[in-house]
């Protein structure tokens, strides 16, 4: 296969990928709440996602260390154990948000109970991650989630407002409960910038042997993947923006999130819609579900590796299989879904610091990186992220209390 | 280790991936055992690995000892090969008791199909 059609096709599983039950949530109740007033912060979330997935994937691809090997390297034994404790937290959180997502599109679309489509959701993941090679699972899940992009048409066909499109990329505060404003901003900064997604896709570059050969790749899967991935997210709060603001709707539910399609586009939008949520959601499912195996060997030593057979890491495997059943756990109580998510996107952001500090300062070391350490340019975003990074984290929690996640 | 480049043990060694001569990942650096402090000329004289080393690596550290069973394994420093991003051993994990817990957990999954 050519290189420009390999990478075309990895940048369409990166857009199908991009969308996870977080971005579906925050950039769909920003917009029915604030209407399209907070689109600059999802491209400033989708710029510092590009930089530092662009700085993990060269830390990986030069130095053969993935994300939390660098974590317990530059922070120690203690410290290291902390941020592991907190990620695996996030990251199961993430991960039964994204398994009830998965049941819940699988109810829309087959009208059976919920807890039973959580059930055959979970059993239907872990049959596809033992028996499928990664690749394939990557490109099922990303082209599926393709289905999503019925939102960029729908969001067309509703008629926005472009005026107020075009200044919703321009800050400004426009409302009178500016708590709610900068509660949705941290929300949406969070979703965008993940880390489950740099544990995973760092691992992907050290288990996928990349040199610095390959770093041309990596970056054009930064910014190309990431970039057209977020217009998805735009197209999901300018859709909300145009039709559930008016209305005054509160989209509490995976279901009015599919309203987006539905209404401009009838049965077959809702289908598509439903289809891409079940796709994305579940892609993202899988990927959480080895970020949290991954962490874990990584900290411990353990062997590890999504394209070894699953004895090859007996711990690794056991660690995967033991998530997704205590995500079963957790979901199968009744909680929310959205209000997981909601929970899980603010406890990432209060955890992120511990991620991006030391893949910085690994990014910086010259004894590691040689000629591929950070330039002028990548320090300049990394520390400007760095203090956004750090802000958002210190104002998430409080924000998320005095707002009552975003209600005001 | 015979080449004499300058290395800094708190970042250069402690916490990296060990990986055996067959390309094994079996465990990290927990901890180093250093010899000849009192006479002023200390060196490296093992690496430690194993829940009871994490007692001396911090409040989290010594919490997670405690709950965490296992027993100290000792490599000593000549079982080096060489160090670039992992510590890379002369011999197999399996002779140098390294990886056991994989060793026990293969057990679990090895009766499911494909595995």
């Amino acid at each position: 296969m050519s290189k420009i059609l390999q990478l075309a096709l990895g940048i369409l599983a990166a857009i199908g990928g991009f969308v996870d039950i977080g971005d579906l949530v925050f950039n769909v109740e920003a917009g029915a709440t604030l209407g399209y007033q907070l689109l600059w912060v999802v491209v400033v979330g989708v710029v510092g996602i590009i930089v530092y997935s662009e700085m993990c994937g060269r830390v990986a691809a030069v130095s053969k260390r993935p994300v939390f090997d660098a974590i317990r390297e530059r922070l120690g034994f203690g410290v290291g154990l902390g941020a592991l404790v907190a990620s695996q937290v996030v990251n199961l959180m993430t991960l039964a948000a994204e398994v009830g997502g998965v049941a819940l599109a699988l109810e829309l679309i087959s009208g059976l109970p919920y807890r039973v489509l959580i059930v055959l959701g979970i059993v239907a993941l872990g049959v596809v991650i033992w028996t499928t090679p990664f690749e394939w699972i990557e490109r099922i899940f990303g082209y599926g989630g393709l289905a999503l992009l019925v939102f960029v048409v729908g969001a067309i066909k509703l008629h926005p407002d472009w005026g107020g499109v075009a200044t919703g990329f321009v800050p400004h505060v426009n409302t009178p409960d500016k708590l709610v404003y900068a509660y949705f901003a941290v929300g949406l900064l969070g979703a965008a910038m993940t880390p489950y997604e740099v544990y995973f896709y760092s691992s992907g570059v050290v288990e996928e042997g990349w040199t610095p050969k390959d770093l041309g790749l990596n970056r054009a899967n930064a910014i190309i993947g990431y970039s057209l991935g977020g217009t998805l997210s735009l197209a999901l709060m300018i859709g909300a923006a145009a039709l559930f603001l008016p209305l005054g709707v509160d989209p509490q539910f995976i279901g009015t999130v599919a309203l987006g399609a539905q209404v401009p586009l009838g049965t077959i939008g809702l289908l598509l819609a439903l289809v891409g949520i079940l796709f994305a959601v579940g892609g993202a499912a899988i990927d959480t579900c080895f970020s949290g195996a991954y962490n874990v060997a990584q900290f411990f030593g353990w062997e590890w590796g999504k394209l070894r057979r699953p004895s090859g890491a007996p711990r690794f495997t056991l660690a995967w299989i033991v998530l997704l059943v205590l995500a079963l756990l957790v979901i199968m109580t009744g909680v929310d879904p959205v209000l997981v998510t909601e929970y899980a996107v603010i406890f990432s952001v209060v955890a992120l610091p511990l991620t991006y500090i030391p893949i910085l300062l690994v990014a910086n070391d010259r004894a590691y990186m040689g000629l591929y350490v950070n330039g002028r340019l990548a320090n300049a975003f990394g520390l400007l992220y760095l203090v956004v990074i750090l802000l958002v984290s210190i104002t998430a929690i409080p924000l998320m209390i005095l707002t009552h996640q975003g209600q005001g | 280790m015979s080449s004499a480049r300058e290395l800094d043990l708190g970042v250069g060694v402690l916490d990296h991936q060990l990986v055996d001569c067959e390309g094994r990942r079996c465990g990290n650096v927990d901890d180093l055992e250093v010899e000849g402090l009192r006479a002023g000329e200390p060196r490296v004289a093992a690496i430690l690995v194993g829940a009871p080393v994490w007692r001396g690596r911090g409040l989290l550290g010594r919490l997670a000892a405690f709950i965490v069973r296992g027993q100290t394994v000792r490599v000593p420093w000549e079982e080096v090969e060489r160090i670039d991003a992992a510590v890379h051993l002369r011999k197999t994990a399996r002779e140098l008791r390294l990886g056991r817990g994989d060793d026990r957990a293969r057990k679990w999954i090895e009766w499911i199909p494909g595995s």
